[in-house]
């Protein structure tokens, strides 16, 4: 039996509704204008950086329908998940596509989620492609999903590693990595034109120098107390320097057919004019790229070689750089078992990174020699194509003497796989060259020992060497 | 394609209605009988038999001119309450869904998909839940108010009361769904991108049979599953003998398009098992194949255009090139040696001589698919390979599909209303929204438990393998328990058969949106009938159900 009447129940539900707006609006309310006075919740939240507006960009559609779906979100969010995975599976790419982008709104600062997606869309979806084209297209929108992701989450270093990772090694090293450097400057899609797709490269630039930007930013992040979680924070931290030593290593791989195509694109050259342009191009990135590898150079040793890093190593907390030399280690180590402990720590962390590698190879590829065997190379095998044996000859002649001296002054790069088989390239161009008229090569010749430790080896060596020929 | 319009068997459904509802029916009569004698005897007997004697004289003596009243009235109740306000949610939808949608850089076909399925899914999410939520409470509300009273005092019969709340509420339905598809309609138009307008269209497509041939030209029930996890397309290996073969049927001129082509498109799929040609897209051929004369005309190879799908024009006048070879890429065709209609459409049926039986009937042509690159796979089904003959608008789709959502509408209203006679509103409206998310979402799970082809057993079964961490596949100790353990596991099983076939298959509603999206039209016997069937199926029971329980309901208990 109910003791209370219709008015008195109102009154009664009026008072508990009264008496809850009381704790909820001590702990939720908002800081004055001078950011005093302000409920736990507020408190809280301006003191952990969770705002909506110090997280990211706001989002209004994201939030109404986050209010929208009171306590349902990860009910909603949870379907979403099994429909994308579903749609995934059933090929269903455009549906999956808008199924992603309901999932963010319901999650915008969950940054494994945009991890997840990203890598979907840039690397999983993108494969199921036939088209180089296709594959592309899907590559950019994995890298602008994450971008977006960065800006909704601007703290996440992650996020800025992973959007680095897709400009730099999924655009640089994948299998299409010769299709998708080109198109990351001449972007397939017809509405542009044959330019850059101004969301993903507005600057024009190389991928890596983007990829480098990125791990840069991500690096600055980090560096101001956001964890990343990625992987080991010394390894993480030489994203930046080995961007630049990817673009000088890709600009020696593939800059001068890209940039001789770039500038022969839509026009009707004479044979004369074309071997102008090759020599204009050849000259320019001869420099371009040494300096590219001196930059590297500069990078991995000046930046990323003096950045100190706490290391737990077997049970020692030690303080290191990965450039330091026996001096820098006796200064800091007190004792001769704390020198030791140091020694092995900066080698077992400069292995990890392959860092003594990578100074190698930047050092020795920044030295002028180093530049002028890799174009003289590059010309041998262009006089080689045109059938001009003596002129190919006398290139991979040199060719061979430069890289001898070069594999003397860094032993270490007799490891170093594009460096051996330029060399043995040229070996293939100046035996072939006596071949041809008839003639024994000499038994002795300069990388004579690289070439017979290799000597297993040739018959791949022969099949890249003919691949070099084969229409682009 | 992610679909494969296959026709609806209705002498099979039929049959299993008759079944489902006999047997409930049977069931009905017999506990009713059985109460009825236990409980008074043989007057008990006397009562049931005069009842249901009134009960058919109530069936054939409905009047037109109730129900319609009825309907009116309930039609004006619905308005009341404000059913109309769900226009306000679809303006507020509509007005902001351009923010989700129009900024897609996707290809114009994927982004007409993105456009159609949103527009037709927020119009049945928004509607379903107002009319389910209407009729769930439409009665019950009555007989708490008492005015049910003043309507069951005047010579109106409760199975009128019964059709009268349901064509109310279907008409509310409609006139709301009619409205919704036409600004629908518009905003399609309005919205989708200019470079995708013309991708609004419907295909009208001529199905064949697939049948497959393996590495070696034997034939095969499938192709290569080369590790997809959804096994719906199968693969043929490159420079093999493999084939996969379409038989299409009932072929003549009218097929060919007005230039007098025949517009073959397919959505082959591609699988490399090793880089290859990057610069090109995985080859394939057709060569066409009169199973009359044997007569084998091959086409000049072509490249697949994945995920996107490809339209080849074989024109009525044939040369031939090379079969199962690289050089016919670029091989000259001979001179037009062929007549598309008359040498490769057989003429006369295809009988086996032993058997007698018409292996192809006369008007046939077969179309056999090779993939020509070695080591690399075309993935295909069913529907991946069909003749395209001239287009229909695409509002002859979107009809379709909206008349889709309007057979689950009334069907919902058919629930609705049947559970709102013989519990209350709150009760009905869990009923009825268990009803529509079951049949939406799980009958497939459903169906794989009857049917015995979930792993890991019944109820009891899956218990006792989580409490003892054993996986599914695991043989389970022989002994009394588990014998006992499945006899009662499949007691519940035969349970669920009943309930599996008693729970409305809402897929069959959805399916001319699915069909649409992908920029297709289905003859309305596999897009709309079977939506049409169904909702038949469940109106007939329901409405003698809701009859039977507004007539036993004892109306002054609220």
């Amino acid at each position: 039996m109910n003791r209370f009447n219709s008015q008195q129940r109102k009154f009664l539900y009026l008072g508990g509704i009264l008496l809850l707006l009381i704790p909820i609006i001590s702990l939720g309310m908002p800081a004055d204008s001078k950011g005093e006075a302000a409920g736990v919740i507020a408190r809280q939240r301006q003191e952990y950086d969770l705002g909506e507006s110090d997280l990211g960009k706001i989002d209004p559609s994201s939030a109404a329908m986050n209010l929208v779906l009171l306590g349902l979100r990860g009910v909603a969010a949870n379907v979403l998940w099994v429909q994308a995975e579903e749609q995934k599976n059933h090929k269903d790419w455009a549906a999956m596509r808008a199924t992603t982008e309901s999932i963010i709104r319901l999650q915008p600062h969950y940054v494994k989620v945009w991890e997840y997606n990203g890598w979907n869309l840039a690397y999983n979806v993108s494969v199921e492609w036939d088209a180089v084209s296709d594959r592309y297209f899907w590559v950019k929108e994995g890298g602008k999903f994450l971008q977006e992701g960065v800006n909704r989450n601007r703290n996440s270093s992650d996020l800025l590693w992973h959007t680095g990772r897709i400009y730099g090694p999924k655009i640089g090293l994948s299998d299409e990595a010769r299709f998708f450097r080109r198109f990351f400057r001449a972007d397939p899609n017809p509405i542009y034109e044959g330019n850059v797709d101004p969301e993903f490269n507005p600057t024009d630039e190389d991928n890596y120098l983007v990829a480098k930007e990125w791990f840069t930013r991500a690096n600055d992040i980090e560096g101001q107390g956001n964890r990343q979680t990625i992987m080991d924070r010394s390894i993480f931290r030489s994203y930046p320097a080995r961007s630049q030593l990817d673009y000088a290593s890709a600009l020696q791989k593939y800059g001068f057919n890209e940039e001789y195509d770039r500038r022969a694109a839509n026009t009707k050259l004479t044979e004369e004019q074309q071997a102008a342009m090759q020599l204009e191009v050849r000259d320019k990135l001869r420099e371009q790229t040494r300096t590219a590898w001196e930059q590297g150079f500069k990078d991995w040793t000046q930046s990323y070689g003096q950045e100190e890093y706490t290391v737990d190593y077997r049970g020692d907390i030690l303080r290191i750089r990965m450039e330091m030399t026996e001096e820098a280690i006796k200064d800091l180590a007190k004792t001769p078992t704390d020198y030791r402990k140091i020694a092995d720590a900066v080698m077992a962390y400069q292995n990890m990174t392959n860092y003594r590698y990578w100074r190698t190879r930047a050092l020795c590829e920044a030295e002028p020699d180093t530049a002028e065997a890799h174009w003289l190379l590059f010309a041998a095998v262009e006089e080689y194509r045109k059938q001009n044996f003596e002129k190919a000859h006398e290139h991979a002649t040199r060719v061979m003497a430069l890289l001898e001296e070069i594999f003397k002054k860094y032993p270490e790069l007799e490891i170093e796989e594009d460096m051996v088989e330029d060399g043995i390239t040229a070996v293939i161009i100046w035996q072939n060259f006596y071949r041809f008229n008839g003639e024994r090569p000499p038994t002795d010749f300069p990388l004579k020992r690289i070439y017979d430790e290799r000597a297993t080896q040739l018959p791949e060596y022969e099949r890249k060497f003919n691949r070099r020929f084969l229409p682009y | 394609m992610d679909f494969d319009p296959t026709p609806f068997n209705f002498a099979a459904a039929g049959i299993n209605w008759l079944l489902i509802v006999g047997v409930c029916l049977g069931l009905m009569t017999v506990v009713s009988l059985l109460v009825m004698a236990g409980s008074r005897g043989t007057r008990g007997l006397t009562m049931w038999t005069d009842e249901v004697g009134l009960m058919a004289s109530d069936l054939v003596s409905l009047s037109p001119r109730r129900i319609f009243a009825l309907s009116q009235l309930t039609f004006r109740e619905a308005i009341r309450r404000r059913a109309l306000l769900v226009f306000v949610v679809f303006g507020i939808l509509f007005m902001f869904a351009g923010w989700f949608l129009s900024a897609s850089t996707l290809a114009p076909e994927f982004q007409v998909k993105v456009y159609v399925t949103f527009v037709l899914r927020a119009i049945s999410w928004l509607i379903l839940p107002v009319v389910l939520l209407l009729s769930c409470w439409g009665l019950p509300e009555d007989i708490k108010q008492r005015s049910l009273h003043t309507v069951v005092t005047k010579p109106a019969r409760r199975l009128e009361i019964v059709l009268g709340r349901m064509f109310g509420f279907a008409f509310v339905g409609t006139i709301v769904l009619v409205v919704m598809a036409v600004v629908g309609g518009f905003w399609i138009k309005r919205q989708l991108p200019a470079v995708a307008q013309e991708q609004l269209t419907c295909r009208k497509p001529v199905f064949g049979y697939l049948a497959f041939k393996d590495r070696e030209g034997n034939d095969a029930a499938k192709g290569i599953n080369v590790g997809d996890i959804w096994e719906f397309h199968s693969y043929i290996e490159g420079a093999t003998k493999a084939r996969a073969i379409w038989t299409f049927i009932n072929l003549d001129a009218s097929v060919l398009d007005s230039d007098g082509n025949l517009r073959l498109e397919n959505r082959f799929q591609a699988f490399r098992s090793h880089k290859g040609d990057m610069k090109r897209a995985l080859y394939y051929q057709y060569v066409l194949v009169n199973p009359q004369t044997g007569l084998r005309v091959p086409i000049p190879l072509k490249t697949v255009n994945e995920f996107r799908g490809r339209t080849d024009i074989i024109p009525r006048k044939l040369g031939k090139v090379a079969e199962a070879s690289p050089a016919a890429a670029d091989e000259a065709e001979t001179a037009a040696a062929y007549d598309l209609i008359d040498d490769l459409v057989s003429k006369e049926a295809v009988v086996d001589p032993e058997t007698k039986n018409v292996i192809y009937p006369a008007g046939t042509m077969l179309v056999e698919v090779l993939c020509i690159d070695p080591g690399q796979y075309l993935g295909m089904a069913r529907p991946d390979l069909f003749i395209r003959t001239p287009d229909l608008s695409f509002w002859v789709g979107y009809v379709k599909a909206v008349l889709g959502i309007e057979m689950m509408l009334i069907l919902v209203v058919v629930l609705s209303v049947t559970a709102s006679t013989f519990v209350k509103g709150p009760v009905a409206t869990l009923l009825t929204f268990c009803l529509v998310i079951i049949g939406q979402t799980a009958r497939e799970f459903m169906a794989k438990i009857v049917n015995n082809e979930e792993a890991g057993g019944g109820v009891f079964e899956s218990i006792y393998r989580l409490v003892k961490h054993m996986n599914p596949t695991t043989d389970l100790p022989e002994g009394t328990a588990t014998t006992v353990m499945r006899f009662v596991d499949s007691a519940l099983v035969n349970l669920m058969w009943l309930v599996y076939n008693i729970i409305p298959d809402f897929s069959f509603f959805t399916r001319s949106l699915s069909y649409l999206s992908n920029g297709f039209d289905v003859n309305v016997a596999t897009a709309v009938y079977p939506g049409l069937a169904i909702t038949l199926g469940y109106f007939i029971p329901c409405v003698l159900l809701g009859y039977f329980c507004l007539r036993t309901r004892e109306l002054e208990a609220k």
